[in-house]
């Protein structure tokens, strides 16, 4: 709203600048205020002051109906999509990050794991926001596989990192020594 | 190869636990206790008149000097065990101590002062009979031997021999004494046994000899038991068969003059043995001509002889014991005669006279727990005004010295039995009295719901009353220095404290005295000597009923086994007080073979304790309906085994409903090849925590944790280095079904074996190679375990995976056990008492058969650590820093309410009690922990955030009226 006026301010000053320039090496103004540069405008532009954002010119139309839609439609697939094309950045840290368990391997892997998942909990938002798309069903549907490979690829960090307890041995605490079912004792002949 | 021995460096360097204590630690956590055995010989340092040293010989071969005003050690000279190191003869003169060690063996002389060795000269090995200094003109200057066949003289001064005869006629005469009274000659006395007495006399200057007579004495045996030289060299003997004293000049021929005891008015009280002493006070003079004849238990008789006639001095009865001794020119003699049931008392008389000094009356209390006195040492030194003074060390039948100063003041006490400690057990000390009391609230049966809460909040107000107590105290011990307060143990303040870290060890001696031991301070808080302990017993101590059980009494029971009747009795006793039960242990008229603790409990909450006698037929200890019944029903899951040794047969038996047994297996090894040594069955309180091993790639191994799991060692007997061997049988004891067999050949015992968790351990002498070597056996059931939820040995169809590894030990060890702890979380560490007096606590990391030869990726996520052969000894692996324990003969261990800390007891001629973090202490904030500044960071913080929270807050309402 205030570029256009902007503008318009700054073309006047510029000719009128110009203008004056051109006309006289020196000028001494003795009426009162800014009669003169108030003048030097009305001069120019007839006696009527527009409103500040008021230009002379005619605003192209720009809601063009077909170019539009088709807006609408690559920001809601760029919305779907989203998901998916980080899985070539991710799969570039987690290359990066390595296997060995120290704090940033750990932090990549919660980003990781902590954005899908985040993403998956306001499914909802982001449905709201695809409700223009028409193909509205299909994009959520390209959202939704985006996260979960996301997801799948955290597990799959965490997996190769040996933090899912996939092992018997990341059980092994849990067994209980086994009960005992006979009583047995003895020894030498005292 | 270079880069193997670097990452084995590596490894080591990383698995590396530092054991070692800090400086300051030093004595905070651990005590020990040293002491000599049993005395042979005791003598009072009397060339100087101040001096405060008693020299002691023992029958556990230490020879020691201990300081009489606080019955401290000054130093101790520890021998080898066994004949080799055995005391025969202690002769003092003026500093130096002479002693004949190993049957006349080694003849060595000590400086008594420092304690340390002048001389020592090796003689010909065999038959010591006896050892007498020698000395000519009131100058000691030789020491004489008397061997069955020769006769030598020594210096004193280096020991050099002077001479060495042999002995005429030694075939046929037993040579017993020698004798010399500072004339220049020397006496063997020797005797043919009911035929007559042989005297050589030899020249003191080159050995010649100058005499041999022959007396017809049929009636004599044994010198030394029934003769003695008194006064002028008059060999004088006593025959109690006749009833008469015999008296023979030895420096002229004659025949004996025999005295008859009748002719003094003298009877021999039936059936004893009688008993002359002599005192010889400076051996280059003859003896003193006053001695005392013993011829009852309680009847002494002080006698002079003077002229070939006896003259009865002083007649003494009662008198248990007597000794002489004498502090200056006169010889005095010491008496101890019953005064009353509980006390003694002792009398110093003139040996000349026979009269009774003035004010030298001293009473000696007899300890109800103790044994009667024995043995008589009298140190006697004359005061300022000449006068006599006396103080005198008593031994008693237990073993235990008591030094008692006039008139019966106890200046110290020694318990000597306590070097010989057999078994001993640990346990937990009872709660608080206040806290028993709250305990004792839950334990009582409810009556109404108002009592019961009074009842409480009663018990809290207690509970809250004792806290301020504690409280107060704490600070007023805070405030005074650290030296002064005083942690006197006795039975009331004993109490468990937060960790039960503190806990009563009984220790079971064997001479059958028993001690109730504070771990924490080494104090003795009780003791109590069992009169009419054999002394060849077999010892078993169980703790039936612990101190968990409140109102109830903790309960051990001690089974006692003479082994040549096979008849065994029960002492029933608590332990933390040490007094008698009065619950009465059964009359047990079979001989008993074991014995066996059931977890079941009767409804006083003891553990049922089953005895096995010859005829296999068991009965129950306590055995009340309740437990008859309880056994009844269990009767076809208790199953015991039995071990012959003598026969080499190994049996299991099962329990019949009605208490008999049947023979359910048998193993029997040929006892012409090898035989049975030992047998180590799993520690009925071990937990183990995790049931299995992790691998690199992150499977599971399963340990094989049978508990009835049984390791017998057996050696071969045929004892050359090309074919001993040792054997080791894992063997279930349920079933008899032999899990695993081992022969190592080429090696020889002594076998010490570790028995735990899912591995055995043990060490033995490799004679192909001549060295000690450690082998380990762990079993794994495999990477699925068949049943998680319960164990039956009678129920397992796979075998188990067998691993063994083998190891070279640097130094041969006395004795081994594993760290136990609460609940088994903590890595397990052995220690091993070595010879040298250390103990060593060994990871048993370092003892694993997956340690690999061939580092790969897995073994290292494993944390194995590389196969080498050696096993190093690492100097901050001894848990006992300087404080050496001599003869370690074993080691206990308990688990303490720490899960990382274990107590460790190691006994043998010393005690030593100190606590092991196998894992460090895991769950314990260090000692230097900064308390000041973490409290003090967080207060701060503290303040910061309220000041902060108020400044925002402030900046806020600003923002909001701007």
């Amino acid at each position: 709203m205030a570029s256009p006026g902007g503008q318009g301010g700054g073309g006047a000053l510029s000719t009128r600048g110009g203008s004056g320039a051109r006309r006289m090496k020196w000028a001494l103004e003795l009426s009162l205020g800014n009669a003169r540069s108030r003048a030097d405008r009305q001069g120019g532009q007839g006696d009527v002051v527009y409103p500040i954002g008021f230009s002379e010119k005619p605003v192209p139309d720009t809601s063009i109906q077909e170019t539009d839609k088709n807006l609408v439609e690559k920001r809601c697939w760029d919305v779907a999509l989203g998901p998916l094309k980080q899985i070539p950045m991710n799969l570039f840290i987690m290359y990066m990050s390595g296997n060995t368990i120290s704090i940033f391997p750990i932090m990549m892997v919660c980003m990781m794991a902590w954005r899908p998942i985040q993403a998956l909990m306001s499914m909802s938002a982001t449905f709201k926001l695809l409700e223009s798309s028409s193909q509205q069903w299909l994009q959520g549907l390209v959202y939704l596989v985006g996260n979960l490979l996301g997801s799948a690829l955290a597990i799959y960090k965490c997996q190769s990192m040996g933090l899912l307890p996939t092992h018997s041995s990341d059980w092994l605490a849990f067994i209980g020594p086994p009960q005992r079912m006979e009583i047995m004792g003895g020894g030498m002949v005292l | 190869m270079e880069k193997l021995i670097l990452l084995c460096l590596k490894c080591i360097l990383l698995c590396s636990i530092v054991e070692a204590v800090f400086e300051d630690q030093v004595g905070k956590f651990d005590w020990r206790q040293q002491y000599v055995g049993k005395v042979r010989f005791a003598h009072f340092d009397t060339h100087m008149q101040s001096s405060k040293k008693v020299l002691l010989a023992t029958e556990n071969n230490v020879f020691a000097s201990l300081n009489t005003r606080t019955g401290e050690l000054l130093w101790r000279h520890v021998d080898m065990t066994g004949p080799e190191g055995n005391i025969d003869a202690l002769l003092q003169y003026g500093q130096d101590a002479v002693l004949m060690v190993g049957n006349g063996r080694q003849l060595r002389s000590w400086d008594i002062n420092v304690g340390g060795l002048n001389w020592e000269i090796v003689l010909d090995s065999g038959s010591f009979q006896s050892a007498c200094l020698v000395g000519q003109q009131d100058f000691v200057k030789h020491v004489a031997v008397l061997k069955k066949t020769v006769i030598s003289l020594h210096y004193l001064s280096n020991g050099h021999q002077k001479w060495v005869e042999n002995l005429p006629e030694s075939e046929t005469v037993d040579y017993q004494a020698v004798y010399s009274g500072g004339n220049g000659e020397v006496y063997a006395l020797g005797v043919v046994p009911h035929s007559h007495i042989a005297i050589v006399a030899y020249s003191l200057e080159d050995g010649e000899i100058i005499k041999q007579i022959s007396v017809e004495a049929p009636w004599l045996s044994n010198i030394q038991a029934s003769c003695a030289v008194i006064g002028q060299g008059m060999l004088t003997c006593v025959d109690s068969a006749a009833g008469s004293l015999y008296t023979l000049d030895l420096h002229e021929q004659s025949q004996m003059t025999q005295i008859p005891l009748q002719s003094l008015g003298l009877e021999v009280t039936p059936g004893f043995q009688p008993v002359l002493v002599s005192t010889q006070p400076n051996p280059a003079r003859p003896p003193l001509s006053e001695f005392f004849l013993q011829l009852g238990p309680e009847h002494h008789l002080l006698l002079q002889l003077s002229d070939g006639q006896i003259v009865t001095l002083r007649d003494f009865k009662p008198a248990m014991l007597v000794a002489f001794a004498t502090p200056g020119e006169k010889t005095v003699a010491a008496v101890m005669s019953p005064k009353n049931k509980t006390a003694c008392s002792l009398n110093l008389f003139s040996a000349e006279s026979g009269r009774r000094l003035l004010d030298t009356t001293l009473i000696f209390n007899l300890d109800p727990n103790g044994g009667k006195p024995e043995k008589l040492h009298v140190q006697a030194f004359l005061k300022k005004d000449d006068s006599v003074g006396y103080r005198v060390m008593v031994q008693t039948e237990d073993h235990m010295l008591t030094f008692i100063q006039q008139p019966g003041r106890v200046m110290w006490t020694r318990d000597e039995a306590l070097s010989d400690v057999v078994t001993m057990e640990m346990v937990d000390l009872p709660l608080t009295g206040t806290q028993a009391e709250l305990e004792g609230e839950f334990g009582k049966k409810a009556d109404g719901l108002l009592s019961m809460l009074l009842k409480r909040l009663s018990s809290q107000v207690i509970l809250l009353q004792a806290w301020i107590a504690h409280l107060w105290k704490m600070f007023y011990d805070a405030r005074k220095p650290r030296s002064q307060v005083k942690n006197d143990v006795t039975i009331e303040t004993l109490s468990r404290d937060e960790f039960n870290l503190q806990k009563m060890m009984v220790m079971v001696t064997a001479s059958g005295k028993l001690f109730g031991i504070d771990s924490k301070t080494g104090s003795i808080v009780w003791r109590h000597y069992l009169d009419n302990i054999p002394s060849n017993a077999a010892f078993k101590l169980m703790v039936q009923r612990t101190t968990a059980h409140f109102p109830h009494p903790p309960q051990c029971t001690l089974l006692i086994k003479d082994k040549d009747t096979g008849l065994a009795t029960l002492h029933v006793f608590n332990p933390i007080f040490g007094r008698k039960s009065h619950v009465t242990p059964p009359a047990l008229p079979q001989p008993i073979l074991q014995s066996l603790m059931l977890p079941l409990m009767d409804q006083d909450y003891a553990k049922v304790l089953l005895l096995v006698d010859d005829q296999y037929k068991v009965s129950a200890f306590p055995s009340t309906k309740n437990v008859l019944q309880q056994l009844q029903e269990m009767a076809s899951s208790i199953f015991f085994y039995l071990v012959d040794s003598n026969q080499g047969r190994l049996s299991g038996y099962r329990l019949r409903t009605d208490l008999s047994t049947e023979l359910i297996w048998e193993v029997v090894m040929p006892t012409e090849v090898q035989k049975i040594v030992s047998i180590k069955g799993k520690r009925p309180n071990e937990h183990v925590h995790s049931q299995g091993r992790v691998m690199g790639d992150r499977s599971v191994l399963y340990k094989y944790l049978n508990p009835n799991l049984l390791a017998v060692v057996t050696e071969s007997t045929d004892l050359h280095q090309e074919r001993s061997f040792i054997g080791i049988l894992l063997i279930d004891g349920v079933t008899g079904r032999i899990i695993h067999e081992a022969v190592q050949r080429r090696t020889r015992g002594p076998v010490h074996v570790v028995h735990s968790e899912n591995w055995v351990v043990y060490e033995y002498w490799s004679t192909k190679s001549r060295r000690n070597e450690f082998s380990v056996i762990e079993l794994y059931e495999g990477m699925e375990l068949y049943n998680s939820t319960v164990f039956s040995s009678l129920d397992r169809p796979h075998a188990p995976q067998v691993l063994q590894q083998s190891y070279i030990f640097p130094s041969s060890i006395s004795a081994m056990e594993a760290t136990l702890t609460e609940k088994g979380i903590t890595s397990r560490h052995l220690l091993v008492g070595l010879p040298s007096g250390g103990i060593l606590s060994l990871p048993k990391m370092f003892l694993d058969p997956r340690r690999p030869e061939i580092v790969t990726e897995q073994s290292r996520e494993e944390n194995l650590i590389p196969y080498a052969p050696e096993l190093l000894i690492r100097t901050e692996w001894f848990i006992n820093y300087n404080q050496t324990v001599s003869r370690v003969r074993g080691i206990y261990t308990a688990p303490s309410g720490l899960e990382s800390t274990c107590l460790v007891v190691a006994y043998g001629l010393d005690i030593y009690q100190t606590r092991v973090y196998p894992s460090k202490q895991f769950d314990v904030l260090k000692d230097d922990y900064d308390y000041m500044l973490i409290s003090s960071v967080l207060f701060a913080l503290f303040f910061a955030t309220m000041i902060s929270k108020r400044l925002a807050e402030v900046k806020l309402l600003n923002r909001a009226w701007r």
